[in-house]
């Protein structure tokens, strides 16, 4: 199993490196340092909403509020960004946080503890954060002017040629494969995602856990939405629509079984660069942007068969160990 | 100090209007092993959940060594040292055998991260003394059930468990694993481990127990010591009434083969498969569990089909390429796992019995509901179902009516062969009667019968003739039942690779 999922890291490792061939052929003058920054720059808050996104599938639920809790806190902290000029700029990282993870403090309570479907449930809450950032907006729109320097500088300052805001999406990765592999509350999340009734006996509180990793999807969604305003400069209720429909796609992308139980960080993290790189090199390829959402769909539909026959060939050869061979 | 470790008196727990216990009593010693029996629905199940604290009594008191306690959940009761090993293994497949065990109870290094290394090296110290093939390392999912098993084991005693539930574990166990389990259960109680041993089957009791005690309608019956009480009275005990005989005298009279199998091979399962089953009869399909059984008939049944070989019926070669064809053709399959395969627990019991035959209510495109209906009541009548409400789901019953009402459901359809794949696992003395009543029953219409059977004592009692298998092979056929032993039949079960040297 543990071989066979590497293997699939490896297939997509492989993917990644023939997409980069492609986009080297077909726009040379892109394929330059700058522009792969650039690349990862403008697709790091897909690779964060899928981290957090990430956590929920593992259990076996899914928040299709992300976007909408990213609009919400971005446009919340753009506001009392705007509105407090003499705070400094961390103060609101830390914001977006926290207000996220209220957002996902409400998804969890309503899945965990009152047993909500997460599908219904988020998208109801996708509603109201969607809802809420218009009332907290206005129906107004933030640019560049509007923005402060000490707000922008925690996402776009270069560290070593690298923009802060891809910093840290390395290492919240980092940070959260070592939680979901070497931490207990991190592999309770396959725990209940594998089986809740096998989970109740050994002790593991379904609820609790469904409850956390939604806090830890709502803290990073709050995060990417003020981290989102801070990069685009840029705030108005509607922004991210759809965001997590990509978010999704990525984590289906990674190997994250959509019944939950199943899926690793590392593959999440290459589903996240392969969906950068189609992104952004189709939208440089003149007269193709336009098939950039359908590249993007066939891309889950091929992921989604592969998760199927890695999983079949998986219980095969289980079925071969444990069965009378002849 | 208290002569018993755990006692409970007069527990009531009801459900909804539902007495599922009403005033047991049961008494547990230290360093013993006690048979818990009864039938299916008798509220062992209940009980078990009220002593880990999944369930809490409505009246009645327990007592641990003497004191009065109460647990509000399962994390109280594992406080005090009781666990649980739950019939259906209750296991996470994906995750490795160190994980199961500790998951719940993690190990950590000082930084909070996992320790794998000291989980590793516990899960193989817990591991060793229980087993020495398992690998720790492993995903749980490739173990057999029995291996699954004792890693359940592991996982208790690294909780410290005083007191040991088992609750059915040798219902899918081949003999030579239940010989396993016992001695490890034997090594537990010398280790002064109490255990509770919730079964079906006489053997184990005898085997384990020092006393037994026996729950009928929810209600306590008594507690005997297992060298003070007969089988028969066990029995009565059990079902309220005396059972002349365990088995129901055959009357069918045996016809022209109808199901003929020829040399069937299918890569990784079976190899040269041959037999034949004649109308009227039940022929038996014996051998260890993994032996290849269950992967025939479905060959038989369409569900996969064989690579090499000839199925004919009734004298005429036929290719099933699905159970659709294979119904149409009338085999019917009982499939051995029913709680996934053989019912649909989200449709009213009447229409799982009738799911087969539906058809038949059909009237100008409209389905007759009443003639569905009262189809299903018949057919429920003469199986002895013991439900309050047809239009329940089939999860509102006991094991044993669970497996009558599949029963039905192939009685409703008109079938020439029938497979029934381990008709009676986990029912009990009762309710095993009279499946073996029906068998008969159907055998006298003319059906033919293949019965896959690990239980001896069932295969000789009720088939006319017994075809063994081993790895896949055929490696014996007895046709004068009456003259074969059980030893004769192990023999065949544990034959190496049939004489083709």
């Amino acid at each position: 199993m543990k071989n066979l999922l590497k293997s699939r890291n490896t297939g997509l490792v492989l993917v990644l490196i023939i997409l980069l061939i492609v986009a080297r052929v077909v726009t040379p003058g892109m394929f330059t340092v700058g522009s792969m920054i650039s690349m990862l720059q403008n697709n790091t808050v897909y690779a964060l909403l899928a981290v957090g996104e990430m956590m929920v599938i593992l259990t076996g639920g899914i928040d299709i509020s992300i976007a909408s809790q990213l609009a919400f806190v971005g446009i919340t902290t753009t506001v009392l960004s705007t509105a407090n000029p003499g705070v400094p700029g961390i103060v609101w990282v830390l914001v977006g946080i926290l207000l996220g993870a209220v957002c996902g403090m409400i998804n969890g309570a309503l899945v965990g503890y009152l047993h909500m479907v997460p599908m219904i449930c988020t998208l109801g809450t996708m509603y109201i954060f969607r809802g809420l950032a218009f009332v907290v907006s206005g129906g107004q729109w933030w640019f560049a002017a509007d923005y402060l320097d000490s707000y922008r500088f925690w996402a776009i300052t270069k560290i070593a040629g690298i923009p802060l805001l891809v910093w840290f999406t390395i290492i919240i990765m980092i940070l959260a494969g070592l939680f979901l592999g070497y931490t207990a509350p991190g592999r309770r999340i396959y725990a209940i995602g594998t089986s809740r009734e096998s989970s109740a006996v050994a002790g593991v509180k379904e609820p609790a856990v469904t409850f956390y990793a939604f806090v830890i999807c709502g803290a990073l969604s709050g995060f990417s939405g003020m981290m989102y305003t801070a990069n685009y400069a840029i705030g108005y209720y509607g922004m991210a629509e759809s965001f997590e429909m990509t978010a999704i796609a990525i984590c289906v992308l990674g190997g994250v079984s959509i019944t939950g139980g199943k899926g690793r960080m590392d593959g999440v993290a290459i589903g996240a660069l392969i969906m950068a790189v189609v992104v952004y090199f189709i939208s440089m390829i003149p007269g193709m942007s336009v098939w950039q959402k359908a590249l993007q769909g066939g891309i889950i539909i091929v992921a989604v068969a592969i998760n199927y026959f890695t999983e079949r060939s998986a219980e095969k050869q289980a079925l071969k160990e444990r069965g009378a061979l002849i | 100090m208290s002569d018993y470790i755990l006692e409970l008196k007069d527990v009531v727990k009801t459900f909804g209007g539902v007495r599922a216990l009403n005033g047991v009593h049961f008494q547990l010693k230290k360093g013993e092993i006690h048979a818990l029996m009864g039938e299916n629905g008798a509220g062992k199940s209940t009980f078990i959940k009220v002593i880990t604290g999944v369930h809490q009594p409505d009246s009645g008191t327990m007592l641990l060594e003497g004191e009065k306690i109460t647990f509000r959940n399962t994390a109280d009761s594992a406080k005090v040292g009781i666990a649980a090993i739950y019939q259906h293994v209750t296991s996470f497949p994906d995750l490795t055998v160190t994980e199961n065990i500790f998951m719940g109870q993690e190990i950590k290094n000082k930084f909070g991260f996992y320790d794998w290394k000291v989980m590793r090296q516990r899960a193989k110290e817990l591991i060793e003394p229980l087993s020495k093939e398992i690998d720790v390392n492993k995903p749980m999912g490739t173990l057999s059930v029995a291996a699954q098993q004792l890693v359940e084991i592991a996982k208790a005693l690294s909780r410290d468990a005083r007191i040991l539930i088992m609750d059915e574990p040798t219902a899918s166990l081949t003999r030579n694993e239940c010989l396993q389990l016992y001695r490890i259960a034997k090594e537990l109680r010398d280790k002064g481990v109490s255990i509770i041993f919730i079964t079906h089957r006489f053997e184990d009791m005898y085997e384990l127990a020092t006393r037994v005690t026996v729950f009928r309608d929810s209600t306590y019956v008594g507690t005997w010591g297992v060298d003070g009480i007969t089988n028969s009275d066990l029995v009565k005990a059990m079902v309220g009434r005396e059972l002349t005989a365990m088995y129901p005298e055959k009357t069918a009279k045996i016809g022209d083969v109808v199901l003929e199998v020829d040399n069937i091979s299918k890569e990784g399962y079976f190899k040269n498969v041959s037999f034949n089953v004649r109308r009227g009869e039940i022929l038996a399909l014996t051998g260890l569990v993994g032996a290849g059984r269950t992967e025939v008939c479905q060959n038989i049944y369409g569900i996969m089909t064989p690579d090499t070989g000839s199925i004919r019926l009734e004298g005429k070669e036929v290719h099933i390429k699905s159970p659709i064809d294979a119904l149409k053709l009338g085999i019917g399959l009982l499939p051995e796992n029913r709680q996934t395969q053989g019912l649909v627990n989200e449709l009213p019991i009447y229409q799982n019995v009738s799911s087969a035959t539906m058809k038949q209510f059909v009237k100008a495109g409209q389905l007759d509901v009443d003639a569905e209906m009262s189809n299903a009541i018949a057919l429920c009548k003469k199986i002895q179902l013991k439900a309050n409400d047809i239009t329940a789901p089939p999860s509102s019953l006991s094991g044993g009516n669970q497996q009558k009402v599949v029963v039905a459901k192939m009685l409703s359809s008109e079938q020439k062969v029938l497979i029934m794949d381990e008709p009676t696992k986990g029912i009990d003395v009762g309710a095993k009667y009279s499946i073996y009543e029906i068998m008969n029953d159907l055998a006298c219409k003319g059906y033919a019968i293949i019965m896959v059977s690990s239980e001896m004592p069932e295969v000789l009692g009720v088939a006319d003739r017994i075809v063994v298998m081993k790895s896949g092979r055929v490696t014996a056929e007895f046709t004068d039942v009456a003259g074969t032993s059980q030893e004769m039949i192990l023999e065949a079960s544990l034959k190496e690779k049939g004489g083709e040297k």
